[in-house]
């Protein structure tokens, strides 16, 4: 398969996020911009882009009072990278074009704020300082014609709302993009799989099964069976919370998985009374291999693999498996 | 977007659209597995075309919902089209039916499912797979 | 186009690749059953390293394969399964009940040679 050059954290994000032409037609649409606000926005481009700077400065002279925004400007480069981004932004307001390069901006200050921990409180403090900053400049240069002023002003108004819209997604989206990182993490803490003897593993599952944890242990199991080359599973379920006919299939998933990778699975810890309930509820358990207790699983699964336990009075020699 | 399109009329187009299926998945960000899912369930689905219809088409193309996107995998036919659609979305694996059109395997291992089809009329199958 | 049918004392090996035709298929059961037959063969390995996908067809026709093989006497191992093309086949509802499965080839090789008792489909 060809090699795809990596896409940029800002590409990948677009994709992630599905914004593409017709999202973006969506966004404009529910800003409601018309021609007319296009026409006040033009009528506006000269102040905006000939004082860009200030309005730049009264953004970051604002975030410069709060605590919050330290990590961003605390750091150099970022600042800058910031400074620069953000000029470009609201440059950009007012060019009448709003398609994929102009989202491209957006998502990418969304992406440095988000990086930079900046909370959406100061951000939209922040960004409302920036637009105030910009009205205000907007009056002073219309002071004859005030209601024309304010109706521009409003005109610019909801691109910069719709800006908020994307920028706004993105730290909401990278804020849950952590937590998802988070659980995973969490899942895959919670689902070990041990190698404890050559080609034998060892699955102790605890806690609450559902379909997706299922399907991480199934996919842990799977892989560690093909990189250890594992020939038995010792596959422990005391642990598991409840046993219900829809854990039970789980369960038999991972082990008809393991067994058509050469793998041999014994199951654990699944008492009698589990056992009954769940042929009860016409769950098959025939081809199951189980044992009791995690010791005699274990036992069992040396067994088959040659290994045979001798508890001798003194070490000689080191352990060894006897051939059998 | 760009949607890919198949043309399914022999056995060697079905490596092709699952293999198309993969890339599009690769490219859209799935996990290996979900790619295998999904390349399974073309798989099974052109199958049909071939077997039953002779000639169709599978199209692939990203999808877009809400904040979340994933694969959609459309496989359609001119086909003698399917009888009895309740039969055929019923689980005929467990008794070894050999006969089995694949079609509830297929949708175990999609998120979303619909069939259409009528005698004479041909069939589409329509399936949806989220990105996590 | 034929696919090469290996022999490694009495074991037959063959590598199942992913564009084979019905014909293909068919020709594959075919042979193995004719050299099994001819050879005594004790055991057909079937090497599915190379399938990215294992649907009901292939299912299939691993079973047929299997069948035709142990009607001749041997014994058939399918090798080569990997993680994602298990996890499918489970969700799918597929599991080659009646036929061996092991990792790899050579763990196929020593689970034939070693005539190890592994209870229909382990």
């Amino acid at each position: 398969m060809p090699e795809l050059p990596d896409p940029s954290p800002t590409q990948m994000l677009m994709r992630d996020m599905g914004i593409n032409e017709h999202a973006l037609e969506r966004r404009r649409a529910i800003a409601a911009i018309e021609p007319v606000d296009l026409k006040r926005i033009a009528a506006l481009k000269d102040i905006v882009t000939s004082h860009v700077d200030e309005y730049v400065s009264a953004f970051f002279e604002y975030l410069s009072g709060l605590e919050e925004a330290r990590p961003l400007l605390a750091n150099k480069s970022l600042a800058e990278r910031t400074r620069r981004l953000q000029t470009e932004q609201i440059v950009s307001m007012v060019q009448s074009e709003y398609g994929m390069a102009y989202a491209t901006q957006r998502l990418e200050l969304g992406l440095i704020y988000s990086r930079a921990g900046l909370e959406l409180p100061v951000f939209l403090g922040a960004f409302h300082h920036l637009l105030r900053s910009i009205g205000t400049a907007v009056l002073h240069r219309n002071e004859k014609s005030p209601h024309e002023a304010f109706q521009n002003f409003m005109s610019l108004k909801k691109v910069a709302f719709m800006d908020l819209g994307i920028i706004v997604d993105v730290l909401v989206y990278e804020r849950q993009r952590v937590i998802r990182q988070q659980q995973d993490a969490i899942r895959e803490l919670s689902t070990p799989v041990l190698q404890v003897r050559d080609r034998m593993l060892l699955l102790p599952i605890i806690g609450v099964i559902d379909t997706h944890r299922a399907r991480m242990i199934t996919e842990n199991l799977l892989t560690a069976i093909r990189n250890n080359r594992a020939k038995v599973v010792v596959m422990d379920i005391t642990g598991v919370a409840t046993i219900d006919s829809k854990v039970a299939n789980h369960l038999l998933q991972t082990v008809t998985a393991a067994r058509l990778m050469g793998a041999t699975v014994i199951v654990t810890g699944l008492s009698a009374d589990v056992a009954q309930s769940l042929v009860a509820l016409g769950i098959d358990l025939g081809k199951l291999k189980t044992i009791g207790d995690l010791q005699g699983g274990l036992e069992e699964a040396e067994q088959m693999l040659g290994y045979k336990l001798i508890q001798q009075a003194s070490v000689v020699d080191g352990a060894r498996p006897l051939a059998s | 977007m760009t949607e890919i399109n198949v043309r399914i009329e022999r056995e060697a187009d079905i490596v092709t659209a699952r293999q198309k299926g993969r890339e599009l998945c690769a490219e859209l960000g799935f996990s290996m597995t979900d790619r295998t899912l999904v390349a399974t369930a073309i798989s099974e689905v052109a199958r049909n075309i071939v077997k039953y219809a002779q000639r169709g088409e599978v199209v692939l193309d990203r999808v877009d919902d809400a904040g979340r996107h994933g694969i959609l995998v459309v496989a359609r036919d001119q086909g003698p089209g399917i009888a009895d659609l309740e039969l055929a979305m019923r689980d005929g694996f467990s008794t070894g039916n050999s006969l089995g059109l694949g079609l509830p395997g297929a949708k175990r291992l999609m998120d979303e499912f619909d069939l259409s089809s009528a005698p004479s009329a041909g069939t589409t199958v329509t399936m949806k797979k989220w990105l996590r | 186009m034929p696919i090469p049918i290996l022999k490694q004392g009495d074991v037959l090996i063959a590598s199942m690749q992913a564009a084979l035709s019905d014909a293909d298929l068919a020709d594959l059961r075919d042979a193995l059953a004719e050299r099994v037959g001819r050879l005594r063969s004790r055991g057909v390995i079937i090497d599915v390293t190379a399938l990215d996908v294992l649907d009901s067809f292939a299912t299939r026709t691993l079973r047929g394969i299997a069948y035709t093989a142990k009607l001749r006497g041997a014994s058939t191992i399918v090798v080569g399964i990997q993680p994602d093309v298990a996890f499918a086949m489970v969700q799918l509802g597929l599991s080659l009940d009646g036929i061996l499965t092991a990792l790899d080839l050579e763990e196929g090789l020593e689970a034939i040679n070693h005539g190890r008792a592994l209870d229909d489909g382990n």
